[in-house]
């Protein structure tokens, strides 16, 4: 029998550009404000799941131990191509609804690593797909996703006014969330003048690189009851990818895997696009954030560009979206900070950057081939 | 250009190296059902056939996508593009590389390119493109 799961605790660590602290120390701090947000302590927490890969985290062992958690009845630690800061959250929403454990705690943590240039497939000799691409001079993220936003430029018209719009909207935003850390408005022009990282993304259309860490805890609906916050119910968390997941292969680079996603959840969840109040879309580049509103159905296809330029995802819009800042100013916590901001907003915690009246929102995280989302409501 | 990447073959991925080498693009092909399969894999994504061998194409194509690069990255001094180029053989069939006579600015989707090759090693030959 499956079980109503909430999200009652939310935490962050300091989030900074160069923190003189341990990725270790970071996942601590951050999981003890989310313990100590639902009024629980470590001793209550039976699950856990992280994404401890590439090296810039710490796994489930190493903060069961530090916390003096007893024991856990199930904990994941995930690794590979996947939407590294929500699948945690979704995986342990799943695990207490099947009873596999009572309180999980998920967390995603980053600390850079300032040694290592950007991009994979370095090396002598490069083994694998990326093969085909490092020798091409086509190691990066931002490379392959660029091409996939060209690919939609050309298709849609979308333009570089409509990609700027995006990250001057989430500044705008970010300027009202105490803890991001780029709170510095910007305008168009800024966006213009900011350099050319690989076009058509620009410096400003890249998420921010931050040390940090953020933390979520799980519960069943029944005990978060009786918890410190109010308690925000876990409607639908689904994943997806289609066919063919490659960087170049992928059927058609104008859409991601986030339409599979959305088809997953809007068909099990029973709610559609107009049921939203707000949206926290991942966004490690700007153009992600434009595909996942295209994809989930929130606008048209190919509307995006004229959807965020118009000022529909800006607070006080028809749907605002990324409500911190987003990745791009609220830095690159690969998307916990989504799921940490809609837990909030949906608490209505969040101030002078508050959506009236949010009742339920999604979080999305993920780009190109691997996509999954969370449909949370509060009120509940 | 001194410490740029190269190509590291597997037994999945050899044969088109080798025959890049030899100055003649090759793509895995599906013998029961004729699908183009690139990257190169064990098995037909269309019909699961294990039955694939190499077959030469023409090498002919248009840019289905691209970006110009403005930071360096090994091997390669910004600006730079890196294109995907779809293959005239079968809709999708695509391949990432660079095109050898085009200014960077000038790239453009739909531009049709015709395969060329650039030794970059003494066993490697890349497989790059220029306008046709």
């Amino acid at each position: 029998m499956m079980r109503d799961v909430a999200i009652v605790g939310t935490g962050y660590s300091a989030i900074g550009r160069a923190l003189d602290t341990t990725v270790g120390a970071l996942t601590l701090d951050a999981c003890k404000a989310a313990l100590n947000e639902a009024g629980l302590t470590p001793k209550d927490v039976d699950g856990m799941a992280t994404y401890p890969a590439a090296g810039d985290s710490v796994p489930c062992f190493y903060v069961v131990e530090s916390l003096g958690i007893p024991r856990l009845d199930w904990f994941e630690d995930l690794f590979g191509w996947m939407p590294a800061g929500i699948t945690p959250v979704i995986a342990a929403a799943h695990a207490v609804a099947r009873g596999a454990c009572d309180v999980a705690i998920t967390f995603r943590s980053v600390k850079r690593n300032r040694e290592r240039p950007p991009g994979i497939g370095y090396g002598f000799r490069v083994p694998g797909d990326m093969q085909f691409r490092a020798p091409f001079g086509d190691p990066m993220t931002s490379q392959w996703l660029a091409m996939w936003a060209r690919r939609h430029m050309h298709t849609y018209g979308t333009t570089e006014e409509q990609l700027g719009s995006i990250a001057v909207t989430f500044r705008h935003h970010a300027t009202m969330n105490p803890d991001a850390p780029l709170r510095v408005p910007i305008t168009l022009d800024d966006y213009f003048a900011s350099r050319v990282v690989t076009t058509p993304f620009r410096l400003l259309d890249c998420d921010f690189p931050v040390d940090g860490a953020g933390a979520v805890v799980i519960t069943t609906l029944e005990r978060a009851r009786d918890l410190k916050t109010k308690p925000v119910k876990v409607l639908a968390g689904e994943f997806a990818t289609g066919p063919r997941p490659d960087w170049d292969q992928w059927e058609d680079l104008t859409f991601m895997a986030s339409k599979y996603c959305a088809e997953n959840l809007w068909r099990r969840s029973g709610l559609k696009p107009d049921d939203l109040d707000l949206a926290e879309l991942y966004d490690g580049f700007s153009w992600l954030a434009l595909c996942w509103l295209e994809d989930l159905g929130i606008c048209p296809k190919g509307e995006g560009g004229p959807f965020i330029a118009d000022g529909n995802v800006a607070i006080g819009g028809t749907i605002p979206a990324n409500t911190h800042g987003g990745s791009l100013s609220g830095g690159r916590l690969h998307a916990i900070s989504h799921v940490i901001e809609c837990a909030r907003q949906l608490r209505g915690e969040c101030g002078d950057r508050q959506v009236k009246d949010a009742r339920v929102g999604v979080v999305t995280a993920g780009g190109g081939l691997m996509a999954g989302a969370l449909l949370l409501e509060g009120n509940v | 250009m001194s410490d740029r990447p190269l190509p590291l073959p597997d037994p999945e991925t050899a044969f088109f190296w080798e025959a890049t080498a030899r100055r003649q693009l090759e793509i895995l092909r599906c013998q029961t059902c004729k699908t183009w399969v690139h990257y190169p894999k064990p098995s037909c994504w269309n019909c699961s056939s294990g039955d694939l061998k190499p077959e030469r194409v023409s090498g002919r194509g248009t840019v289905y996508s691209y970006t110009v690069t403005h930071q360096d990255v090994p091997g390669y001094t910004a600006p730079f593009a890196v294109v995907i180029v779809e293959l005239e053989e079968q809709a999708g069939l695509r391949m990432v590389s660079n095109v050898v006579d085009v200014p960077p600015e000038d790239v453009r989707i739909g531009m049709p390119v015709e395969v060329t090759f650039q030794p970059v090693a003494e066993d490697v030959w890349l497989p790059l493109f220029k306008k046709r």
